[in-house]
């Protein structure tokens, strides 16, 4: 069964709004941890790692726009969906905050309905993202491993959480390791047997056939006639 | 000067005619003018690999040696049919695949001087820079006879001690002719060999300089002459084997 429940942080200077609204997101099951601006969101978000963000906008120091802009252009963050935490008359904001790349918005005073429904459709987008990131992943290491394979420097250790998925890039990472142990094994047994070139020659078997052949007419013919032929090529 | 390599071995199927090729299609790409001649009467094929079918060809070096023609008037200029950038010229001088005209040569043999001459004016008048013979195998008369004007003698054996003895035979023999340069390719080489341990052995062994040790190649086998090896995987570390022995030639 999934476990809808996530790891949530809750950043408001309003002490009681933020108290308010952990409560209510502790009631319905999720971990929660706050932080009183910008700054030290961001801090923990870099220590930690958080589901969902519900991001006030108006704050001191750093405001919502300054948190929403440094997870955007952070590679490891801006899949983290936000949700930005807003009054009604802060339409505006909202409508920058979404441009800039929040998840969804919450309007202040909160309606604990709503608020249950836009977290439960982010983790679940959020979740389906981590899927699509781990697939992307796997998927990376396997093509990896072919360039390695290639490159004579595959690591069959390489594959190991690839191998474990339960799909059919599971089965495609089981294979191909198998395969590749083979193909090495196969390779390790031949540096093993590096054949030496031995070369045996019958002196006298040799030296009768050459005379089989220099001592017929044409061969002699041949001989005496060589340095006309090689006139005539060297046009001399 | 121009220059008349003769590619030999005492044995078929050793890559002559596939290494005698890809050579010359080497050597036209990047500039040389360039003719091959087949003196395999007993058993032509070198125009298969070239893509020339027998019915394309009029005139051939039988047709020469006979005085039907010209040596010039046999050449077949197949530059335009190796699908690359050719930037020298190619010519193909085809010995006849007709079997009345295979065993007629074979019967009544032909004049060593006549043959000479030709190969005289074919490079005169094609204002060729390379002319490779690709021989029949062994050491009957018409190979001893483009031995002996060659200006060089290339000598292909695979790892095999039936190619050890031949190849042993005819540079004897080539000795005795005073062949100016003879020089050896080790072909179809396994994997499993050391190729720098076969070159030093091959050399020590003969006396004679190694200018190549080629890999044994599953995709040469499968083209099965269709068409050159070096065209078809330019990329291929064979491929590069034959540039360096088209390098080293005209070196």
């Amino acid at each position: 069964m999934i476990d809808k429940t996530g790891r949530l942080l809750v950043v408001d200077d309003n002490r009681m709004n933020r108290l308010k609204l952990s409560g209510v997101l502790k009631q319905q099951g999720h971990t929660v941890l706050t932080a009183e601006n910008g700054w030290q969101a961001l801090e923990m978000i870099h220590g930690q790692a958080f589901d969902v963000i519900l991001l006030d906008i108006i704050m001191p120091e750093m405001d919502g726009y300054g948190v929403l802009e440094s997870l955007k252009k952070d590679s490891s963050f801006r899949d983290i969906p936000v949700i930005v935490i807003s009054a009604l008359d802060e339409l505006d904001s909202i409508v920058h905050c979404i441009k800039m790349g929040a998840e969804d918005y919450l309007l202040k005073p909160f309606n604990p309905v709503l608020l249950k429904a836009r977290i439960d459709a982010s983790l679940e987008k959020k979740r389906l993202r981590d899927q699509e990131i781990e697939y992307l992943k796997h998927v990376s290491l396997l093509t990896d491993a072919a360039a390695a394979i290639e490159a004579e420097l595959f690591e069959p250790d390489s594959l190991l959480a690839v191998r474990k998925r339960k799909d059919e890039l599971g089965r495609l990472a089981r294979v191909f390791q198998r395969m590749a142990k083979e193909i090495h094994l196969r390779e390790q047994k031949l540096k093993q047997e590096v054949q030496q070139l031995r070369i045996e020659l019958d002196a006298a078997c040799q030296a009768q056939r050459v005379a089989e052949i220099t001592d017929s007419d044409y061969f002699q013919q041949l001989q005496s006639k060589a340095q006309d032929l090689r006139k005539i090529i060297d046009g001399s | 000067m121009s220059k008349i390599i003769c590619i030999h071995s005492f044995r078929g199927g050793t890559g002559k005619s596939n290494t005698t090729a890809n050579v010359a299609a080497l050597l036209a790409a990047e500039g040389r003018r360039v003719g091959v001649v087949d003196t395999d009467i007993q058993s032509p094929g070198i125009h298969v690999l070239f893509g020339i079918t027998g019915k394309e060809i009029a005139y051939t070096l039988n047709d020469y040696l006979w005085k039907k023609c010209e040596m010039a008037q046999a050449a077949h200029d197949v530059s335009g049919r190796l699908n690359a950038e050719v930037r020298g010229k190619l010519y193909l001088i085809p010995s006849s695949i007709k079997v009345d005209e295979i065993t007629r040569v074979l019967r009544e043999g032909y004049d060593a001087q006549l043959l000479t001459r030709g190969i005289r004016q074919l490079i005169d008048e094609l204002k060729l820079d390379v002319l490779l013979i690709d021989t029949h195998p062994g050491l009957g008369e018409e190979t001893l006879l483009s031995i002996v004007i060659s200006h060089t003698l290339i000598i292909i054996l695979r790892p095999d001690q039936q190619d050890y003895e031949g190849t042993g035979v005819t540079l004897e023999v080539a000795r005795k002719l005073k062949v100016p340069d003879t020089l050896l390719i080790v072909n179809k080489i396994p994997a499993s060999f050391d190729f720098e341990d076969v070159k030093s052995q091959v050399e020590q062994t003969y006396r004679c300089p190694v200018i190549a040790v080629l890999p044994h190649s599953d995709e040469l086998m499968s083209l099965g002459s269709g068409s050159l090896y070096c065209l078809r995987y330019p990329e291929q570390a064979l491929t590069e084997h034959y540039s360096r022995i088209a390098a080293t030639l005209l070196a």
